[in-house]
């Protein structure tokens, strides 16, 4: 809105950009919306025969109409939780080596490295795991197949770490040079650069990788249905086989069509769905606490 | 008058570009020395290599002798293994745009002592005190001292960014245009605060303005062409 000759008048062009702006978030969730009641209808016919809490509680034993996807959640929160506490710490290193203490040469070849993994088809990683790490996994822990929690996690870690790092890299990059020399004038050594200037100011781009990470491991199906095993008991140990939820959808699908078994991936999909969002929400509740009360008690 | 900085021979490149040609030039104790030129022509460049901070940048090279009397020691900054951190402490450097780190007002001036090693109990707020007053600054944001630096107004962040160098105590400081972003009035408060801070120490001051060096310099500086000449 301008003011022109003391009246206010609206450029046409700003409320045109105006509206269409509005109209893509309202489409943008509008559509997510109705990928979630488009689930939620579909698995109508299982959830009028078995209870949610059933479904969520219960073992997996179709043959005794036990249709409970609880193994399942297990693998996939074992799998994804342990793959992001190994590619977390990892990835930030990298970064912070790319970023700040690698020579200028070596750092360029580390972050084209990194850009070309991000774009190995993630079957790869499968054969990689399958020929490689499940072999030493089994031999190393002399125990099962070695299709496993702790190889699906190793290999997924491998998986969502470039993503990490990338992110991590571009806000770095973010943080305004005029507060590094600022430090820099001031005897700031790279430590102290790192901790008062590069990770405060990156904070955001670091919750941020580690949602998209997170969103990622979550969504994996390929590197679990190669490397997890798809057992469908409940797993106990780091070395038990399991199915995440996105194998479950992927192999009964392959499989069946119209069953009470098929419908359970409806359910299995809205429990990513739920998971994903619930868990994007509460960092980005926490990350605003956060900074809210780190600004709070900056003194 | 005692030197406390000594350059002798100093040429400097930037790729295949020669910004210095060979200066020869010293600079006495408790004085304004302000440096004058035009755009480009190594004023900036010339502070920077007095605290080393052009190291950071790709493709220059420095050639001469940078000697500097620190703790009653006369020191050649390049000679000899130093360390950068305490260099940087002793030789503060304020730039042209104030340039706050992202945080409170207090903890942008208890940062550099945290970064020195001082301790809370080592007296920090009563230091961060001091020099808030120093830089006629303590008025204006005791109540305040929470905010965010970066809601002060433009002189007052240059205050700030001052005031932030000067509790490291140094024994020299540079000042890269430090009123160039400033209106009259924020830049006069600047120019009082610097002849207060002339009896501490040795400062050297870039500056575009005739009439602010005539105000403030105890010395002029002319830099032409890489060289530099003394004009008083």
């Amino acid at each position: 809105m301008t003011k022109i000759w003391g009246k206010r008048v609206f450029s046409s062009s700003l409320l045109d950009s105006r509206f269409l702006f509005l109209a893509a978030t309202v489409v943008g969730v509008l559509l997510t919306l109705s990928i979630f009641a488009f689930m939620v209808m579909l698995g109508l016919p299982l959830f009028s025969v078995h209870s949610l809490t059933l479904l969520l509680t219960q073992a997996w034993a179709p043959d005794q109409g036990l249709y409970g996807v609880f193994p399942f959640i297990c693998g996939t929160c074992a799998i994804v939780s342990l793959s992001l506490l190994i590619a977390f710490p990892l990835s930030l290193g990298n970064a912070i080596l790319i970023h700040l203490l690698a020579p200028r040469r070596l750092a360029r070849f580390l972050h084209q490295v990194v850009k070309m993994m991000t774009g190995v088809p993630t079957v790869i990683y499968g054969f990689v795991g399958i020929f490689f790490l499940v072999p030493l996994v089994r031999e190393w822990f002399s125990r099962g197949s070695g299709m496993c929690i702790l190889s699906a996690a190793l290999l997924l870690a491998l998986l969502i770490s470039p993503t990490m790092i990338l992110v991590f890299l571009e806000s770095f990059s973010a943080i305004p040079a005029t507060h590094l020399r600022a430090l820099e004038a001031l005897g700031g050594t790279r430590r102290q650069k790192l901790l008062h200037v590069i990770l405060p100011g990156a904070r955001t781009g670091i919750i941020t990788g580690l949602l998209l990470a997170l969103g990622r491991a979550l969504g994996d199906t390929m590197i679990a249905l190669m490397v997890a095993g798809n057992a469908t008991a409940q797993p106990e140990s780091l070395l038990d086989s399991v199915r995440t939820l996105t194998a479950h959808i992927a192999l009964v699908m392959a499989a069946d069509f119209d069953s009470i078994e098929f419908k359970t991936i409806f359910a299995c999909g809205i429990i990513l769905y739920l998971w994903t969002a619930v868990l994007t929400l509460s960092l980005r509740c926490l990350h605003f606490n956060y900074a809210k009360s780190s600004h709070d008690q900056s003194l | 008058m005692k030197k406390i900085i000594e350059i002798e021979n100093l040429s400097f490149y930037y790729g295949k570009q020669q910004i210095l040609d060979n200066i020869s030039v010293g600079f006495g104790s408790s004085s304004i020395a302000a440096i004058t030129g035009s755009s480009g022509s190594g004023k900036s460049t010339f502070l920077m290599i007095i605290n080393r901070l052009w190291e950071e940048l790709n493709g220059a090279r420095m050639s001469g002798r940078v000697s500097l009397f620190l703790d009653h020691e006369k020191l050649d900054i390049y000679g000899r293994a130093i360390s950068l951190s305490w260099l940087r402490r002793k030789v503060g450097m304020v730039f042209q745009i104030p340039n706050p780190l992202p945080m409170s007002i207090y903890r942008n001036l208890a940062l550099p002592l945290q970064m020195a090693g001082m301790k809370k109990k080592d007296g920090i707020g009563q230091k961060v005190e001091m020099v808030l007053r120093q830089a006629f600054l303590w008025p204006e944001v005791k109540d305040r001292l929470r905010d965010d630096a970066r809601t002060l107004s433009g002189g007052q962040q240059q205050r700030l960014c001052i005031a932030r160098a000067m509790i490291l105590q140094p024994e020299i400081l540079l000042l890269d245009e430090p009123t160039s972003s400033l209106d009259e009035k924020a830049a006069r408060k600047i120019e009082s605060l610097l002849l207060v801070l002339k009896e501490q120490c040795t400062l050297l001051m870039v500056s575009h303005d005739q009439a602010q060096v005539k105000r403030v310099a105890d010395e002029v500086l002319e830099m032409d062409g890489g060289r530099m000449s003394v004009l008083n």
